[in-house]
């Protein structure tokens, strides 16, 4: 009985959108030169969702500007006329962050794909926003140099927006983020202002914006150009796997292994579903009778690693480790990272769906975190899979499920609800790398109180005051308080599966 | 080390300045008059504010309130074999807050990092008297903007500093430094290029034409390195690094103006007559120098850098001033968490708070 009605709003709300693409068709049709605007629904199609497919939408048209004074007049434009402007890089990321806007603009960098000064003598790059973050190491590669951060999804993610939200991957523990590996970056401001951020040297005048704008979710400006810091590459790395007959083991042993002034450059832990899940699907050699595997890979000098590899499986025998493998080559050490990298596809075939959580905790939380998640994995009777960034405390716990089952994927959200309340109880956060985007805007309200979460909006207005840029994300309203979210996988059919996902 | 939360009062104490709309100066150790202070008539110091809120040695991360002496944390650090990584200045005094509200980092800066770098979180107080809480204890976090990092050298100007968690790491097994003569005063191109080189290498600076290279690290990774690297070992060298951090050598003994003049390592040789030293791979260059601030700061600006005043000469410029839109939009920022000016008015690039400056002056004439 109330279909007519939606009928009658659907209709309505579809004309006004059409004269609203019509709008901006006309008005940036005036501004760039012909063949830059996708405008047709199944040109559309394609940017409706990023990486995560859970949430689509249609933009009013998809703009992919060639040059940075072409993106100026397109915001300038969008902020005169009061049309939102959503950046999407290569679409890879997992929280929503470039879902488009329904009344706004998609902004997509895609033709800035040149890099554009290489420079080995003084160890930088400076890239376009669309250069893929493989492709800079792949072109430093020949001066023996390379770019340090290294996001699962690093073959097709692109810089402009691992800027965006920060990205980190397996060997921040070491070499850091994306905001330690960047000296500085052009972005354009909704005023269509053009600004340099950083500098070429270590630090700069003023505020430290360019700390700000690491992981802001393209809410502050769009970021045009980048210049980031090259490392040379080390000489010898090797991998030590250990297998524990515990997880609290296991866990404990991460925290001898720093207390024994060791840094690895990567460290990271799974549990025996995790484990099982991996070697079926990669047989890469896990132990399959393990409750805890560690995978430790140090590098370094050559003599300095042979050390460290002896110190470290002393602390790991110490700490009762059942057994030590050290990779024999680069073969077996890339296939001993095949495994760990093809967990999430590999846990994905144990049941028609999961559910993947993106806290961090305290390392010290650890036992206390994964005990209290078997009780409730039991009192759900919902299994799950864990992979962990142990170096950095970054969690990723796999809910298994299936939505078939009438209410099952209500508990499982209910169960996801309660392990992001845990990580934010024991000191932790609800996103150590994927970001908030649109996922976890309502686990914002948890994790900040009003009067930070009033400061966001008053950083966002001193850039963006109409809240143009990505309106919608990131930060939510006061009003906004509800559930937690979480990344759903249906039938394990992630994003982008030819990704690797940690 | 003493132990106290002064939270509460020092809220009170901002809670205050908003209702008489009065502004005040935040202090901790007063031990960086050098680095300017703000035109504020009285003064909130931080100084009852003190003690290690939350430190777990594995965890690699300490917490600790902002007039906890950078002595004291330093002393606590070292008991469980560990440091703060930026080499943080140790003048006498100085607290942590401090420390981080200038953002200050010693010679290891180019090879480990910066203050900001190590940042995971802060507890702080805006100029609306809320009482705030940014980032944690965890390394990895991308819930909200990164409003810690802001902080860092932001000069209180966007905030009272009551707590910091920063990442810390293991002192290093082994340490050498190795000295060696170039053949001119200028020619810092081998320093340089030492972050190119993978070798543990944690300072690199040179004085006239004496050059310092310090490794630290495993013993067996240190003493391999030293042997690719040019100089010799040099243990009575050592001394020279505290030194420079802190500006206690004798070069900074100065009659003339310090200047600290940051650019990009390979920037060439800047026209600017006076002494200079080169730390940070030659990124960060002191220069003991009588040319005019405007001199200074266009040579800085010519090669993309920026220049700081070092000394107590509040009436003359200390900061690179801002322009155009970067100007523009922090003057923006400082708007969004202290649109009154309650904190430290005027030290930070006072051109953010040149019409305030001016309002009040309409006001009282």
């Amino acid at each position: 009985m109330n279909t007519p009605i939606s009928v009658v709003l659907d209709n309505a709300s579809e004309e006004s959108d059409s004269q609203q693409r019509q709008r901006c068709v006309d008005g940036l049709s005036a501004l760039l030169p012909a063949g830059l605007m996708l405008s047709s629904a199944e040109e559309l199609k394609p940017y409706e969702s990023d990486g995560l497919t859970a949430f689509r939408k249609t933009p009013l048209l998809v703009v992919l500007p060639e040059t940075i004074e072409q993106v100026s007049a397109i915001l300038k434009w969008a902020k005169t006329n009061q049309v939102p402007v959503v950046a999407r890089g290569a679409g890879t990321g997992l929280s929503g962050g470039a879902l488009p806007h329904e009344q706004g603009i998609l902004l997509g960098m895609a033709k800035f794909t040149r890099i554009l000064e290489l420079n080995p003598e003084h160890g930088y790059a400076r890239v376009q926003p669309g250069v893929r973050n493989l492709a800079i190491s792949d072109a430093a590669r020949p001066h023996g140099l390379y770019y340090a951060p290294d996001p699962s999804s690093q073959i097709a993610c692109t810089i402009g927006g691992n800027v965006a939200e920060n990205s980190g991957g397996v060997h921040c523990l070491k070499y850091g983020l994306t905001v330690h590996n960047v000296l500085e970056i052009t972005v354009v401001t909704i005023d269509g202002e053009i600004l340099k951020i950083g500098s070429s040297g270590q630090d700069c005048a003023g505020y430290d914006l360019l700390a700000l704008m690491h992981g802001s979710e393209g809410m502050l400006a769009v970021t045009v150009e980048v210049l980031v810091k090259l490392l040379p590459e080390p000489p010898c790395t090797r991998l030590l796997m250990a297998s524990f007959a515990s997880v609290e083991d296991a866990g404990n042993a991460v925290g001898e292994v720093i207390a024994a002034g060791i840094i690895p450059a990567g460290l990271e832990l799974m549990d025996s579903p995790a484990i099982v899940a991996a070697e079926a699907f990669a047989q890469c050699g896990y132990p399959t009778d393990a409750a805890a595997l560690l995978l430790c890979e140090l590098d370094g000098l050559e003599e300095e690693v042979t050390e460290q590899i002896e110190n470290a499986s002393n602390v790991f025998t110490r700490c009762n480790a059942s057994k030590l493998h050290i990779a024999a080559n680069e073969h077996e050490r890339l296939l001993l990272w095949k495994g760990r990298k093809s967990a999430f596809p590999a846990v994905g075939r144990l049941a028609p769906d999961y559910y993947c959580i993106d806290g961090t905790i305290p390392r010290s939380q650890l036992s206390h975190v994964l005990k209290q998640m078997a009780i409730w994995s039991d009192e759900y009777k919902l299994p799950i899979a864990n992979v962990f960034h142990a170096g950095d405390g970054n969690l990723h716990p796999l809910i298994l499920f299936d939505s078939n089952i009438p209410g099952e994927l209500q508990r499982t959200e209910e169960l996801g609800s309660k392990i992001l309340l845990l990580c934010v109880e024991v000191g932790g956060t609800v996103t150590g790398e994927h970001g908030v985007g649109v996922e976890k805007i309502n686990e914002m309200c948890v994790q900040f109180d009003q009067d930070a979460l009033l400061q966001f909006h008053a950083v966002k207005a001193a850039f963006d005051p109409q809240t143009l840029l990505n309106p919608g994300k990131a930060v939510p309203t006061l009003q906004r308080c509800a559930e937690f979210g979480a990344m759903h996988v249906h039938h394990g059919e992630l994003p982008f599966p030819e990704l690797e996902r940690f | 080390m003493n132990t106290n939360d002064d939270t509460a009062a020092l809220q009170q104490a901002v809670q205050q300045a908003c209702d008489t709309s009065s502004a005040i100066n935040i202090q901790g150790g007063g031990s960086k008059s050098f680095l300017g202070k703000g035109g504020a008539v009285s003064t909130v110091s931080t100084l009852n504010h003190t003690g290690i809120v939350n430190y777990e040695p594995t965890e690699l991360v300490v917490s600790v309130r902002a007039g906890t002496l950078l002595s004291d944390l330093t002393k606590e650090l070292a008991a469980n074999g560990q440091l703060l990584p930026f080499e943080p200045p140790q003048h006498d005094g100085a607290t942590i807050g401090g420390v981080l509200a200038c953002g200050l980092s010693g010679p290891t800066r180019p090879f480990t990092g910066s203050a900001r770098d190590y940042v995971l979180g802060v507890r702080m107080i805006n100029g609306q008297a809320q009482h705030l809480r940014f980032g944690g204890d965890v390394m990895k976090n991308v819930a909200g903007y990164d409003v810690s990092r802001l902080q860092i050298g932001a000069y209180g100007s966007l905030g009272l500093l009551l707590d910091a968690s920063m990442k810390v790491l293991p002192v290093p097994q082994y340490e050498l430094t190795l000295v060696s003569t170039r053949a001119s005063t200028d020619d810092y191109s081998y320093i340089g290029g030492l972050a190119r080189r993978a070798l543990p290498v944690t300072a690199a600076a040179m004085q006239g034409n004496i050059q310092y290279i310090r490794l630290s690290g495993t013993e067996i990774a240190v003493k391999s390195a030293a042997k690719q690297l040019e100089g010799d070992i040099d243990s009575d060298a050592n001394a020279f690094w505290p030194g420079l951090r802190d500006q206690s050598l004798e070069f900074f003994n100065t009659s003339k103006t310090l200047w600290r003049i940051s650019v990009a390592e390979y920037a060439p040789v800047l026209p600017l007559s006076g002494d200079w030293l080169y730390d940070w791979s030659g990124a960060q260059r002191w220069l003991c120098s009588d040319e005019a601030p405007e001199a200074i700061f266009a040579a800085a600006a010519a090669v993309g850098g920026h220049a700081t005043r070092y000394g107590t000469d509040d009436t003359a410029l200390r900061f690179q001033p801002l322009t155009g839109t970067a100007q523009r939009l922090q003057k923006r920022l400082r708007d969004s968490f202290d649109a009154d000016r309650l904190f430290n008015p005027g030290q930070f690039h006072p051109e953010f708070d040149s019409d305030q400056e001016q309002k009040q002056e309409k006001t009282s004439s």
